[in-house]
This record gives structure tokens, C-alpha cells and sequence, in this order.
């Protein structure tokens, strides 16, 4: 019974990394309905801008990290300027391309820095445990759980009492509908990117204590498209809770199940889902809830 | 004459890059480049035939591909003649294709594509725990191309073989384009409401697009798997399968001809800054990441500056 | 219809002037030409690039001392990124375009077992690679060489051994569900059954896991008392440090691909008292001979980064291929170099490497591995090779 409990609080925690990296890919999606296959990328981005600047610059880490996202923010914002401006209202292949080609490029430049490509990196996040009687949790793990709990309140406020946020809202509910009102849609779709991004970047620094910072760190965003299609691709909240629905998933399938079916466990998970709730699993439930 | 004429219109392009290429790089680098190229163009052919006829998305067409690689490679492997498994390949591609189309009944659009998604990682996962049969990811080796004890080992017998299956595929698909089932296609890609009030089944419709762009999948997997003479799973995976979408979409996903150019662009830019780099002077030059910074670089700008491909219709 | 015959024409003559004029492909009178298809973007990218840059460094040194028996050594270098069709075009590219006289630590299996018959069909040597799969070496081709330990032989030495000293009752193992933990597994059931033992319990993950706690907890609930990873760096600190947090102080031993600096340098604390094997010692600095010393030092004002293991392999390949190239003399030919590769003994260098030797029977040039800990953050090796 501990093994359980304690192998599901590894679920929880890395099933918030997938979480937000699925929160990232929805709040772009909504806003600009364009499908984004780079948040991986950016979230390697991040954790490497980080780096960079602790290690490298020699900044503290803090400051580091606020900066990392930061500029991951602009990126973001630079990119849909330049960029995925393009995609909008183009048949959604041409978002998934353009994403997967700008991803690529990044990748390729992080790997294009002899010191950052070689070596797996770490953070000195300090690797304490805490001990709650006989259950043990990694700081780490406790730091991702908390940091979810914070973003996805402030997200929340963000959205519900901020000018900004309140635009994007309307932005996403009907982009014609909100120009009309006065908001001013292009800088919403910027604002939706570069917030993407940021969310992206944080699920990077999160992550750089549990799996340490690597160039191939952006895989686990393979994870989370499942989550934000489980959530309904349109639902904030439920990409989050998806993601966290797929960590303990795949934890509890690798104690449980037999060798091997850990890793298909998310994708059966999301074929199944889909064929049961062609609308997502949150219109599922609402829909069952309604009855 | 004139058809002659028509096709030969067609063909000079690629006879010049070929004979430019021979003896730019050595007929066994050109004709090996060729037969990549062309194996590739025939999986391309599904693709444009998913994406650019029947309009859906399809994000593990590679997987339709390790399907046809495997099912050769393991018959053959059994001591069956490699030109007797094609078909039963090809069958294979044809059976994950209608596989992976059975959500498209109930799902549409970016939900549909997630599907196939979700499919391509449970076949490449399937393939690397079922090893009794496919000895998993320790990958095996596959033998020669072989008819009535005749090898195809020199490259250029590989790309003649190649060419011949590619030939059997566009004159195929050039057939089935401009059939009712091709209209059915286009009905249901430009409009799902309209061709379903025409009496066009969207579902059958997109399931056929499956069936035909998954069959050609497999026949490039059982190529692939003899020209490369070792398969592993992971081979198949994600980036494969955008590969193949991006080579659709370079090449221009509405005309068939799309997958040649495509394939051409996909197969010869990553061997273009190769050579390119042997030139450059200093360190920088080797950089690891270089080549894919400009492969995503030539991507984004064919994406923005022609999206209708190169073989598609100027804007 | 005349256009298509003179093309055709134009082609057959392109195709007669690309066949080789030289004897031996690769030689001339001022250089030798050596290929990689290496993987410097890929998943073992962190292998490929030290490797690469140790080779290179041997070059340089031969070359600036003016080059064996006159000829400098070219180092062409490809990367497959560990994608088998990108590694054929490669390998033709360096085989025809580059006229690469040999081979040297092509990287990755998918990427060694598609190029192969490609290099030895053009008469190339295939020297080295980085691959277990025995097809490197056996059966006996006159061009292939391999010096790599095979995890096969070098587990089963080390894990008997650990059993055997320490009296292990019950060994488990998590491996990479790849070809190489599929290697692992079969050297440690081999080994457990020389003893009348069996595997208690084994687990696998998936190439860029990220969480390892329920394998860790499946193996706790085993009750294993020593656990072989068959991992990489990262994930051989994950195991460690997770079952360092949950208070399972557990025996672990892992391949020569755990024993790394980047293990202690990343695990800390958690990886202390982890047992390694190693087949080649990491260049630590602190401790280190004069001539090693100096060789870290040039190593650092070349490249401008650390050195570690991958780099000492890749120049001791480099320097394996140089004193095989002086030995066969001025008539360098591919012939000529396999066969004095076969006489050739190379006894155990300032590095600490194992003593290669190849024969005309065997063209494995080295089976052993030696164990190793992780004592105060560094890895101390604690026996010699073990047979």
C-alpha cells in the first residue's frame, strides 16, 4: 500500500509537468486555433535559457529563471509576429508544419552549442526529501505540485479579472464577434502565444529537477497532446486535470500492469476516450452531469 | 505520340537531375539517393492521397509504413520470395490504413488526426513488445531483393525496381484520382455536409483514402525494408511520419506529382548541407545543429512562401 | 528519340569515369581519407561529438608531426542523427563522393547494421563501431574489426563476480527496452546461471522515460538485494536517487554506459557507493599521471571542454588506426591494413585502457571490463579486468 501511495505522488507530480505543457498547447489552440507541435521545444528552450544564464552568466538562480521565461514570452510573441501570424484561418496542417519546422530549428540551435549538446545538465535545486511518517517526497516532486497549484490560480484570476485576460476570453469564445466589441484581436493572438510559450517554459524548469536539462528533454510533450485531447482541447482546466489523470495512469499501469504496458498506457487511454467521447472527456462528463 | 509527348514533359526534369547528379556525386551515391527518393515518393503518394485528396489529417502514416516493412521482412525472413510477400505488405498497410481510419465515423478534423497519432505510438509500441515475431527493439535484418534467384544489389537494379513499383503506384492513383472515388475524395475534403447531402458517404470516403493511401505505405515499407537491410521500431516513429507529411506539403499535397518533388526536397536537403558543410571553412561549419536548423528553415519558408507546394499552383 | 540516346550516352560515360583509378580507394600520395557516419544530433549525440572530437585530436597530432609515412589523415565526418536512411546516403556519400580508405566508430546499431554490408561490399574497412550486435565481428569478414567489450561477455564476468565475492541472494534487473538491455539481460541470466540462480525480477523503460518510481517499486517489492541497470547516465541516476528516497539502500551495479562522470557529477549524494564497470578509466585530473595530466590539458585548449571517457575512447580508436597504418608501411592498402591489424598486440597505454589484441581467428580485440564505485564523488575502480 505505501509503494502505491508513494509511486502515485510521482504520478501526480510528473503528471503536472504533462498537465501544463497540455495547458500550454490548449491556451494557444483556443485563442488562435492553430495546433502548436514546438511547446517541447520551447520548454527545452527555457530550461537551457536558464542555464545559461545561471550557469553561464553567472546570475542567481531566481533571476534566471524569471528571465528564461521571460524571454521564452518574447519568443513566442516574436514567432506568432513573424511566423504563425500566417496560420491563422489556413487548414490546421499549416500550423502543425510551421510548428514542427520552427521547433526543429530550435532544437537545432541549442545542439548547434558545443557545451550545451554534450552533457545532460543540472540545476542546483537542492535535492531534499521531505518525510511525511513513512511516505517520502522529493522536493522536487513537492515544488512541481505547488508551482501547478500557483499558476493555475493566478491563470484563473488572469482570466477572470484582467482586462487582458477577459479580451483573450472573448477572443477565444468568438474571434469576429470580439473585434467587433473593440478587442483588438492580432495583439490578443501575440499575447496567446507568448503566454503559451511562458507556460511552456515553466513546465521546463519544473521538469529540469526531475529528468535534468537535456536536448531531447521536449519529448515528454508527446505526453501531453494525449492530456489536451483527453481535456477537450478547448478546456484550461481540463487539460490540466488530463494531464494529471495521465501521470497516475501511467504510474499505477507500471506497478500494476504487466511489463511493458506503461507506455502505451496514454495513448490507449486517448484512443479510447475518443471513440467513447468524441467531444473530449470533459464534454463527456458535463454532458453525463447534465442528465 | 502525343502521349508519349506528355509524359516525356513530365520526365525531363528528373533526367537532367540525374544527369547532373551522376556524375556530380557517383552513380552508386546518385542511384542510392534515387531509390530513397523514389521509396520515399511512393509513401508520399499515400499521403497526398490522405491529406491532399481526402482532406484529413494524418499524423502516423509511418506507421502504415513499419506495417509493410515488417510483414516483408518477417515473411522473408520465413524463406518466403520477397515478390510473393509484397502483396501480402501491401495488404498489411491497406489493413492498418482501415484501421486507423475506424475513428474517423465519429471523430472529425484535428481529433481525428490525434487518433491517428495515438495509433502510429501503439503500433510502433506493439512491434517492439510482440518480439517472438519480431524479434522487438533489437530490430532484424532483412535480406537482399531477390526475383527467381535474381538479386537486386547494385543500386541501380534497386532503382529500377523502385521505379517500376513507383510507375505501377502514380499510374494507380492517377486512375483512382479521376474516378468517382477520387471526386468522392474532393467532395468530402472541401465540404463534409455537401457531399454527405449528394449521397457521398464522408465515412466510406475517407476509409477508402485510407485503405488506398496505407496499401501504398506498405509497399514503401517492404522496399524500405530491403534497401536499408535492417529494421528496428524506432525507426518508424513521429519523425518519420512528419517527414512524410512535410514532403507531402513541400511537394504540394493536391497533385500526385507533389510526392515526387517532395520527396526529392526531403531526401536530398539533409545530403545538400552535408556536402555543402565539407566546403565551409572553421569549427563553426560542424556544428551538430546545423543541418536542422536550415531542414526546418527550407520547411518554414516553403510553408509561407508556397503553400500550395512546388508542384502546385502558382498563387 | 536522339536527345534520350545521347543522354544515355552522357550517363554511361559518367558512369565509367566515376570508377575508382586508384588501387586502394582513399589513399594517395599526401593523404588517407577516414569516414564516421556518427550521431551528433541524435539520442547518443552525447557519445558521437566527445568521440568525434577525440579522433580529431589523434589526427591533428599525427598530421602536425608530418602525417604516417608521409600522408596526412583526413577525418570526414557524417551525421545519421541514429536514423538508418539518413546513415546509407552517408555511407555511400563517403564511400564514393569522400573515397574513405576506412570506417572508424560508425555510431548506433540501426545505423551500423544498414550501413555494413554497404562499406565491406565497396572493400572498405568497418572498424570499431559503436554497436553490441556480434555481426560486427562475427562471423569473421576480413574488414570488420570491433574492440568494444560486448555488454554480453563483460555483465556476465562482472555480475558473477559481485554475486560470487559478495553473496547476493537475489538479483534483479531494469534494463532499456532496447537492443542493449536485451544484451544486458541475456550476460546477467548467463552469469546467474553458471551459479544455479535465476533473475528475481526484471523491469524495462522506454528510451527518454522520465519517471522511474514504479519500476524502483516493483523491484523493492521484489525484494532484490542487487539490481544491474542496463541505463544511460540519466536514467542510472534516476534509479538511484529514487530508491535513495524512498530509504531502500539497495546494491546497484550498471554497464559501461552508466560509468560516466556525468553520474556523480548529476546523482551526488544519491549515487554514492554505486557499482560500474568499466572498460575504459574516465580521465580525472586529480591523481592523474604526468602524461595523462597533458593530455587533459591539450585536450581542453583544443576544444574548450572537459574530457571524459567518450573522448579518451575516441582517440584511443584514432590511435589504434595510426599505429596500424605505420605498421603496414608505405603500401597502404585495405588488404594490407586488415591483415597487420591481425598480428597486432596494444598493451595497456597511459590512459589505463585494456590491452587490445586482434588475430586472424578473432577480430574482437577486447572482451573485459573492470568493476568500479562511486567513492567520495568520484569513480574509484576497485579490481583489474576481470577474465
Amino acid at each position: 500500500m505505501l509503494a502505491f501511495i508513494q509511486v502515485l505522488t510521482s504520478g501526480i507530480a510528473i503528471g503536472c509537468v504533462y498537465g501544463l505543457v497540455a495547458l500550454s498547447f490548449v491556451l494557444i489552440y483556443k485563442a488562435t486555433e492553430t495546433v502548436s507541435f514546438m511547446q517541447g521545444d520551447l520548454l527545452m528552450v527555457g530550461a537551457f535559457a536558464a542555464l545559461g544564464l545561471h550557469l553561464g552568466a553567472g546570475w542567481p538562480l531566481w533571476l534566471a529563471a524569471a528571465l528564461a521565461v521571460a524571454f521564452v514570452g518574447v519568443l513566442g510573441a516574436g514567432l506568432e509576429r513573424t511566423v504563425l501570424r500566417r496560420a491563422i484561418g489556413q487548414p490546421h496542417l499549416v500550423a502543425v508544419l510551421l510548428t514542427f519546422g520552427l521547433g526543429m530549428m530550435m532544437r537545432g540551435s541549442v545542439a548547434s552549442l558545443p557545451a550545451a549538446a554534450q552533457e545532460v545538465h543540472r540545476l542546483p535545486f537542492a535535492a531534499d526529501t521531505y518525510a511525511i511518517g513513512p511516505l517520502v517526497l522529493a522536493a522536487s516532486h513537492v515544488w512541481v505540485v505547488v508551482a501547478t497549484v500557483v499558476l493555475a490560480a493566478a491563470l484563473a484570476a488572469f482570466f477572470r479579472y484582467t482586462r487582458a485576460g477577459l479580451a483573450l476570453r472573448a477572443c477565444s469564445e468568438d474571434a469576429r464577434v470580439a473585434a467587433l466589441m473593440g478587442v483588438p484581436v492580432a495583439r490578443m493572438h501575440t499575447l496567446a502565444w507568448s503566454l503559451g510559450a511562458a507556460l511552456a517554459a515553466v513546465a521546463g524548469l519544473l521538469l529540469a529537477p526531475v529528468t535534468f536539462i537535456h536536448l531531447n528533454m521536449g519529448l515528454i510533450a508527446l505526453k501531453a497532446f494525449p492530456a489536451a485531447v483527453l481535456g477537450g482541447l478547448t478546456s484550461l482546466p481540463g487539460a490540466l486535470l488530463a494531464g494529471i489523470f495521465l501521470g497516475v495512469a501511467e504510474a499505477v499501469a507500471g506497478l500494476l500492469l504487466p511489463e511493458g504496458a506503461k507506455d502505451v498506457v496514454p495513448y490507449a487511454l486517448l484512443m479510447s476516450a475518443l471513440l467513447l467521447f468524441p467531444n473530449g472527456l470533459g464534454a463527456g462528463l458535463r454532458r453525463g452531469g447534465g442528465r | 505520340m502525343s502521349g508519349l509527348r506528355t509524359a516525356w514533359r513530365h520526365l525531363w526534369p528528373w533526367a537532367l537531375i540525374l544527369a547532373l547528379a551522376v556524375p556530380a556525386m557517383g552513380a552508386d551515391y546518385a542511384l542510392g539517393k534515387a531509390t530513397l527518393v523514389i521509396t520515399y515518393a511512393i509513401a508520399g503518394l499515400g499521403v497526398v492521397i490522405v491529406v491532399g485528396q481526402a482532406g484529413q489529417i494524418a499524423l502516423g502514416q509511418a506507421a502504415l509504413v513499419a506495417l509493410g516493412a515488417y510483414v516483408q521482412a518477417v515473411l522473408v525472413g520465413h524463406g518466403l520470395a520477397p515478390l510473393l510477400a509484397m502483396p501480402l505488405a501491401i495488404a498489411a498497410g491497406a489493413l492498418g490504413g482501415a484501421l486507423a481510419s475506424l475513428p474517423a465515423r465519429r471523430l472529425g478534423g484535428l481529433y481525428f488526426g490525434m487518433s491517428t497519432l495515438a495509433f502510429a505510438l501503439i503500433v510502433e509500441e506493439v512491434l517492439a513488445r510482440w518480439d517472438s515475431v519480431t524479434q522487438g527493439a533489437a530490430g532484424m535484418a532483412v535480406a537482399g531483393f531477390s526475383v527467381f534467384g535474381w538479386r537486386a544489389d547494385a543500386t541501380l537494379a534497386q532503382a529500377l525496381v523502385s521505379l517500376g513499383a513507383l510507375a505501377a503506384a502514380l499510374l494507380l492513383c492517377a486512375r483512382l484520382v479521376d474516378s468517382r472515388h477520387g471526386r468522392a475524395w474532393r467532395a468530402v475534403r472541401d465540404d463534409e455536409v455537401a457531399a454527405a447531402a449528394c449521397g457521398v458517404s464522408p465515412a466510406a470516403a475517407k476509409m477508402q483514402a485510407f485503405v488506398v493511401g496505407g496499401a501504398l505505405s506498405g509497399l514503401a515499407g517492404a522496399l524500405y525494408a530491403h534497401w536499408i537491410g535492417f529494421i528496428s521500431p524506432e525507426q518508424f516513429g513521429l519523425v518519420f511520419s512528419f517527414e512524410l507529411l512535410m514532403l507531402a506539403f513541400i511537394g504540394g499535397a493536391r497533385r500526385l506529382g507533389g510526392a515526387l518533388w517532395g520527396a526529392l526536397v526531403i531526401v536530398a536537403i539533409p545530403q545538400l548541407i552535408a556536402v555543402l558543410r565539407d566546403h565551409l571553412p572553421g569549427d563553426w561549419a560542424r556544428a551538430a545543429g546545423l543541418e536542422l536548423v536550415l531542414f526546418g528553415a527550407v520547411i518554414v519558408a516553403v510553408v509561407l512562401l508556397r503553400p500550395s507546394g512546388i508542384a502546385g499552383a502558382r498563387p | 528519340m536522339k536527345t534520350l540516346r545521347s543522354f544515355a550516352l552522357a550517363a554511361l560515360s559518367c558512369l565509367a569515369l566515376s570508377a575508382p583509378v586508384s588501387a586502394a580507394p582513399g589513399v594517395n600520395a599526401k593523404e588517407i581519407v577516414v569516414g564516421t557516419v556518427s550521431d551528433l544530433s541524435g539520442p547518443i549525440a552525447m557519445l558521437g561529438v566527445p568521440v568525434r572530437d577525440g579522433m580529431l585530436m589523434r589526427f591533428d597530432e599525427v598530421n602536425a608531426g608530418g602525417g604516417v609515412h608521409g600522408r596526412r589523415i583526413r577525418l570526414v565526418v557524417e551525421d545519421a542523427g541514429y536514423d538508418p536512411k539518413r546513415a546509407v546516403l552517408a555511407a555511400r556519400k563517403l564511400v564514393q563522393r569522400d573515397q574513405a580508405f576506412a570506417f572508424i566508430a560508425n555510431m548506433g546499431t540501426p545505423v551500423v547494421m544498414a550501413t555494413m554490408p554497404i562499406i565491406v561490399d565497396a572493400g572498405r574497412l568497418h572498424l570499431f563501431p559503436f554497436s553490441p550486435h556480434r555481426a560486427t565481428y562475427e562471423p569473421l569478414h576480413p574488414l570488420k574489426f570491433q574492440n568494444f567489450a560486448p555488454y554480453f561477455d563483460y555483465m556476465e564476468a562482472a555480475t558473477r563476480h559481485m554475486v560470487e565475492q559478495r553473496g547476493y541472494a537475489r538479483t534483479c534487473l531494469l534494463y532499456q527496452d532496447d537492443d542493449y538491455g536485451l544484451e544486458v539481460m541475456k550476460g546477467v541470466e548467463a552469469a546467474l546461471a553458471r551459479l544455479d540462480r535465476e533473475l528475481v525480477e526484471r523491469t524495462s523503460y522506454k528510451r527518454g522515460a522520465t519517471d522511474l518510481s514504479s519500476q524502483i517499486a516493483r523491484l523493492r517489492a521484489a525484494r532484490c538485494d542487487l539490481v544491474v541497470l542496463a541505463t544511460v547516465v540519466r536514467e542510472t541516476v534516476a534509479a538511484m536517487a529514487e530508491a535513495r528516497k524512498i530509504g531502500w539502500e539497495v546494491d546497484m551495479l550498471v554497464t559501461a554506459s552508466g560509468y560516466s562522470a556525468q553520474t556523480h557529477e548529476l546523482g551526488g549524494a544519491a549515487v554514492e557507493g554505486l557499482y560500474g564497470v568499466s572498460v575504459l578509466p574516465h580521465p580525472y585530473v586529480e591523481g592523474a599521471n604526468s602524461q595523462l595530466a597533458a593530455w587533459v590539458e591539450r585536450y581542453r585548449a583544443r576544444f574548450k571542454a572537459e574530457p571524459n571517457v567518450w573522448s579518451v575512447m575516441g582517440y584511443t580508436l584514432a590511435d589504434l588506426f595510426v599505429r596500424t597504418a605505420e605498421a603496414t608501411g608505405p603500401e597502404l592498402t585495405q588488404e594490407a591494413f586488415a591483415r597487420t591489424l591481425e598480428r597486432m598486440q596494444f598493451s595497456r597505454d597511459y590512459f589505463g585502457s585494456p590491452s587490445y589484441r586482434f588475430t586472424p581467428e578473432d577480430h574482437l580485440g577486447n572482451r573485459h571490463g573492470r568493476l568500479a564505485q562511486i567513492r567520495d564523488g568520484r569513480w574509484v575502480l576497485i579490481s583489474d579486468y576481470l577474465e
